[in-house]
């Protein structure tokens, strides 16, 4: 799957300015940012659920078939089969007057046409695949009934039913605690590395982030700000807004306190995130960042690249300004 | 020594859950299970556990919303389910709590002015603007705010409000439950911050609940682990994540990210 240049906007907000993502068989990708970054966006072009209101521009490329455009009668033969999705909110996403291996049944019956008992068959297999206790049970127990961490595996379930070569879970461990997210993100992993398929992992949990992916971007304003290995990003950021994230993040570096007895303050991103009608034209991160200087908030920096298939854009690191800027 | 601001006494909650069966009992729940604490004034407790472990059923008797079926929560020496309805709202000056969802915690129909100077109505104190506009100043929002809506700030401004509502009375103890959790990472640095700045300035005492290991460890002195209504661990922070002795909050130290 690749994306080039894909912007989305409604009526002059800008949600997605010019992003380029190429996802290969297997690879797992994080994305990363603060809400009204535009990665649920991107998660969307991807499933081709961008709302009817928004204008796309961009390619949108699925193993090679250009998408960008592409009534709903198309996109809907390569939802499941190519791609599929999971959210936040798992009951949600679960219809509560249906048994849910009812639910997981249902698109194996009408995409590829299997009967019932061996739908059914199918649906046992996912559920231990997944890793719900008890399988059998499971398939006759209403969403209610189970608990937050096995409706996500239920959904999983869902969305590997017809075999997709590519999962976006948008989220996916957003909304359940810590221990049990824990073992969802292990539970992607291992499908991800046993089926080839590849995983989109959009999350604003940087640890999660960490732990499901090998690749990252790093959003903000509808930009692309940074990308690259995960390990690599996180160890060593480069664009101030990454670095901002990690330096907010509560971790054992920023805990204590100082000589004088005062607890140890976060780092903190001034400000809030602008609106998405109201972003800055040049970087979209200038007027909150601390290092801007005279281009900032006039031209969009390009990225650049950093080395180990890592880059930013932000115009501190480009050449055309080395050794410019506040830092 | 004097007593500490607030203790826990062996505190026990049971719901009585829906019946199951016509002729059988209905099944209880015991959300709080003989949990004790104490804390001094000035000092920052942290609740963690994961939903359902009984952090908030615990944070809502230490505000007295709700009466523990066994034991006592002692607030300066003061059993506060023993006070008579008057004394209980005096006393409540003392003591005022943070919720989780900014949006949901102020009436969207009121200035926030109005929601800010709720407690002093309530508590009987003096309802003085001069009151809210320092409270607006603490938190780092301008006195012009009051005059507006909840729904011209966003979700950090809010929270900002809700905490400022919180100490409007000058209490000496805050209950935040999970008051960072529904912001995002820069938005919620900028709000722990705050809530350090006032508890140095006011040496206000904290209890703050959250699921969330490496939050509380940033804010706390120390940490009580909860899970299905039993205290199981307690301890000084640096203590706490350098050596845990139960192997759940070992786990909780994995999942957040302070441990690997």
């Amino acid at each position: 799957m690749a994306l080039t240049q894909v912007s989305v906007a409604f009526s002059g907000a800008v949600a997605l300015r010019e992003a380029s993502v190429s996802i290969a068989p297997g690879a797992r990708l994080g994305i990363v940012g603060e809400s009204g970054c535009g990665k649920s966006m991107l998660g969307l072009c991807l499933m081709g659920m961008v709302p009817d209101a928004a204008q796309v521009t961009g390619s949108i490329r699925l193993n090679g078939q250009e998408l960008a455009g592409a009534p709903e009668r198309v996109w809907r033969r390569h939802r499941a089969r190519d791609v599929a999705m999971i959210f936040q909110e798992p009951m949600a996403a679960l219809n509560p007057l249906k048994r849910v291996g009812e639910t997981v049944m249902e698109p194996l019956m009408i995409h590829e046409g299997l009967s019932r008992p061996a739908a059914r068959a199918r649906a046992l297999a996912l559920f231990e695949e997944v890793g719900l206790p008890d399988p059998a049970a499971s398939l006759r127990q209403y969403p209610h009934e189970i608990s937050g961490g096995q409706r996500q595996r239920v959904l999983i379930a869902l969305a590997l039913a017809c075999d997709p070569g590519l999962l976006v879970a948008d989220e996916p461990t957003t909304a359940l605690d810590a221990n049990v997210a824990l073992r969802i993100i292990e539970l992607l992993v291992r499908l991800s590395k046993s089926r080839n398929m590849a995983l989109v992992f959009i999350s604003h949990d940087l640890a999660a982030v960490s732990r499901a992916t090998e690749q990252m971007l790093v959003m903000y304003g509808g930009d692309i700000v940074e990308r690259g290995p995960t390990a690599q990003v996180l160890a060593a950021p480069r664009h101030p807004y990454t670095q901002g994230l990690l330096g907010a993040r509560p971790g054992l570096e920023n805990r204590g306190r100082t000589p004088d007895g005062r607890r140890k303050r976060l780092v903190t991103i001034p400000g809030t995130v602008p609106p998405l009608f109201d972003l800055p034209q040049g970087c979209r991160f200038s007027g909150r960042c601390g290092q801007e200087f005279a281009p900032c908030a006039r031209h969009r920096p390009q990225p650049t690249a950093l080395g180990g298939g890592q880059e930013a854009a932000c115009h501190l690191l480009s050449p055309l300004h080395a050794g410019r800027g506040a830092a | 020594m004097s007593a500490p601001l607030l203790q826990l006494e062996g505190v026990t909650r049971r719901y009585r859950m829906p019946r199951t069966a016509l002729f059988r009992p209905p099944p209880v729940l015991t959300a709080v299970d003989n949990v004790s604490l104490s804390l001094n004034a000035g000092q920052t407790l942290g609740i963690v556990g994961e939903s359902g472990s009984g952090k908030s059923t615990l944070a809502r008797m230490i505000m007295a919303f709700e009466a523990p079926d066994e034991g006592a929560v002692l607030f300066q020496g003061a059993d506060l389910n023993r006070l008579s309805g008057a004394d209980l709202r005096l006393a409540r000056r003392r003591f005022q709590m943070v919720f989780q969802d900014p949006f949901g915690s102020l009436d969207p129909r009121r200035r926030v002015g109005w929601s800010i100077a709720e407690p002093l109505r309530a508590t009987g104190a003096e309802d003085s603007a001069a009151r809210v506009t320092q409270a607006l100043d603490q938190v780092g929002l301008r006195a012009g705010d009051a005059e507006k809506y909840p729904h011209e700030f966003s979700g950090g401004q809010r929270q900002r409000i809700a905490i400022a509502r919180a100490i409007v009375t000058r209490p000496a103890l805050l209950v935040a439950d999970e008051a960072v959790s529904a912001l995002d990472v820069s938005v919620q640095a900028q709000i722990l911050n705050l809530l350090m700045d006032l508890q140095e300035e006011m040496g206000l005492a904290m209890i703050f609940i959250s699921h969330d290991l490496a939050v509380v460890a940033c804010i706390c002195d120390r940490i009580l682990v909860m899970r299905n209504g039993k205290s199981i661990e307690t301890g000084d922070t640096g203590a706490l994540i350098a050596n845990p002795r139960h192997d759940y909050t070992r786990s909780l130290l994995v999942a957040s990210g302070l441990e690997t």
